[in-house]
Parts: C-alpha cells; sequence; structure tokens
C-alpha cells in the first residue's frame, strides 16, 4: 500500500507540476480558458489566471516530496471535483465548446469525458488522503522524529 | 527544520502567491490580461430568427445588412485569434466562389490587437488583412457593436444570413470549407 500511495503521489504530483509549468507565464491564455466558464467575475479571474499555475507546481511539489501529504491531497481533492464540477456546469449550460477561441488562446473543451478525468484524478488524490503519507515521504521522518 | 516551520514556511509561500497575484493584475497586469478576465460575449442573434441589424464600413464600401438584397456570409473575428487567422483561406476561397450572389463582410469584435497586448485599431485590422492575404470586405469595429449582436462565445463566429434577413446558419470556432458551402448553398 505505502508503494502505491507513493506511485500515486509521483503521478498526481508530477501531472500538476507539469500542468502549472505549461501554464505559468500564459496569465491571459488561462484566463479567457477560465472566463469561459462564465462561473467567476473578471476580478477573480484575472488574479486566479496568474496564481494557478504556480499554486498547482507547488502542491505537486509537495505530493511527490510527501510534505503535508494528507492536506495537499485533500486540497487536490478540492481542486479536480472543483474542475470537474466547472466543466459540467459548462456542458449543462450549453456553453460552446469548440475549437474557437474563447480567449487569446483555445479554451479546453468542455464535455463529459473531461469531468470524468478531473472526477478520476480526484480518486486518486482521495486515496492519497486516505492512506497518506506513502512511502519516501517526507512527513514519515517528521514521524520517526517524534 | 521542524515540521511547525515547515508548517509556516508553507503558508508564507502560499500567502505570498496569493497577494502576489492580486497585485500583479492590479498594477502590472496586460490589456490582453483584463480584456481575456471578461467573459466571451453571447449576442442575441439566433439560428431561425431576424437577424440584428447593422451598418459598417468596410474596406470595400459601407455594408448595410438591411439594403442588401443577396444572402449575406458575416464573420465576426480577432486579429490575435489563431483559428480566424486560419479560417482567412476558407472564407477567400468561399468568396471567390460565391461573391457575386452573397455578400461577405468580416468584422472585428475584440479590444486586444494581433499583438495580444495593444489595444484594438484600424491599423491593426488593416495589417491583419495584409498578413493574411484577405481578399473579403473587412470591418473594423470600434464599438464591437456587430460583436455583440452576433458572437456565441468565441472567435470566430460565422454566421449566414438569408435572403429574407434570417439566420439560416450561426456557429463558432474553425468551421470546415464544407460545412460552409452547404450553408451558403442553402441560402441560396
Amino acid at each position: 500500500m505505502a508503494i502505491a500511495v507513493l506511485a500515486a503521489r509521483w503521478g498526481l504530483g508530477g501531472l500538476l507540476i507539469v500542468s502549472g509549468a505549461l501554464k505559468a507565464g500564459h496569465a491571459a491564455e488561462l484566463a479567457a480558458a477560465i472566463a469561459g466558464f462564465r462561473l467567476l467575475p473578471a476580478a477573480v479571474v484575472g488574479p486566479m489566471a496568474v496564481a494557478l499555475p504556480y499554486l498547482e507546481i507547488f502542491l505537486g511539489l509537495y505530493l511527490v516530496a510527501g510534505l503535508f501529504t494528507r492536506a495537499a491531497a485533500w486540497v487536490a481533492v478540492v481542486q479536480f471535483v472543483a474542475y470537474a464540477g466547472a466543466i459540467a456546469s459548462a456542458v449543462v449550460r450549453h456553453i460552446p465548446a469548440n475549437c474557437g477561441c474563447f480567449g487569446p488562446q483555445d479554451a479546453a473543451p468542455a464535455d463529459w469525458l473531461h469531468v470524468a478525468f478531473d472526477l478520476g484524478l480526484a480518486l486518486v488524490a482521495l486515496c492519497i488522503a486516505l492512506y497518506a503519507p506513502g512511502a519516501l515521504a517526507v512527513d514519515r521522518r517528521f514521524r520517526q522524529a517524534s | 527544520m521542524t515540521q511547525r516551520q515547515l508548517g509556516i514556511l508553507t503558508v508564507a509561500i502560499l500567502v505570498v502567491i496569493v497577494i502576489g497575484s492580486v497585485v500583479y493584475y492590479a498594477f502590472r497586469g496586460s490589456h490582453a490580461l483584463a480584456s481575456a478576465s471578461q467573459a466571451p460575449v453571447v449576442g442575441k442573434a439566433a439560428l431561425g430568427q431576424r437577424a440584428p441589424q447593422f451598418v459598417i464600413p468596410t474596406t470595400q464600401g459601407l455594408f448595410d445588412l438591411d439594403a442588401t438584397t443577396k444572402p449575406v456570409f458575416l464573420e465576426i473575428f480577432a486579429t490575435w485569434c489563431p483559428h480566424c487567422q486560419r479560417e482567412t483561406t476558407t472564407i477567400d476561397k468561399l468568396y471567390d466562389e460565391y461573391k457575386s450572389r452573397v455578400d461577405f463582410v468580416a468584422v472585428s469584435g475584440s479590444d486586444t490587437a494581433m499583438d495580444h497586448l495593444s489595444p484594438a485599431s484600424q491599423n491593426d485590422v488593416i495589417q491583419w488583412v495584409d498578413a493574411f492575404h484577405v481578399n473579403y470586405p473587412v470591418a473594423y469595429d470600434p464599438t464591437e457593436n456587430v460583436a455583440n449582436l452576433y458572437l456565441q462565445g468565441g472567435f470566430p463566429t460565422l454566421v449566414v444570413i438569408g435572403k429574407d434577413k434570417n439566420v439560416s446558419y450561426i456557429d463558432s470556432g474553425e468551421i470546415s470549407y464544407d460545412e460552409l458551402k452547404t450553408a451558403i448553398d442553402r441560402a441560396l
């Protein structure tokens, strides 16, 4: 089980790091994608588009390292459930999901497949949260020390 | 470093990221970021309904929807939009084939220029026409009135209006030549 949690941590953490790195420095594109879901006001979308990539990288690093694993995993659960909810709301409201431009770059298409994908990632994060910290985790060092 | 110290450092880093982002957006955010943060427009134009009237000067003369007797092919575009840039080839092909039977007009609908940074301008639209070898009539709309009437949430938005002035086709995205040709043929 410890090895399985380690694999899940590295997989999910790695995904978050890569995802965040790809979006970092492209705030306008990310803002357009978020705004396309018509859920948040512009005053929130802008700062969120700036912060989100770095928060994802930060979260990914903590999961990979196994630091504050349970807390990081629960944050990931909330994040992926929120993503799934946002995409589902776009599908239900028939917000155009096509290859056109929602902003200065493409938006992720809103379809049920992406909802399922994000819910799957939330499930992985939930397993990590329940069976944290897993092998090779910094948290284990703190447990041993205490 | 103890677990407690790491916890404090974690919270501190998170606070810096969040506050830094708010400050960056408020004081250093680009025009493109502010513009992109707005929810995309969905206009009142709808399939089967009367097309909203508009009049606009184009690169080939004044276009008045009410005055035309032919079907109309309308595009709402943004010069920064890579899909709009690619779609120019498709629309040029359609224009060559149908220009004697259909009125074509492309109207700008964004306040951001091709460089993603500067505000939109007449000059930016003319540069876009030159850069992508656009042959059909193009209009710069500083008020974005036409976009507000016709946009379907993204660029490009492509509309076919029949001789009866009803919208016979409307969609957004990089639409294929075949689909647009079918839509135009249906309106003729």
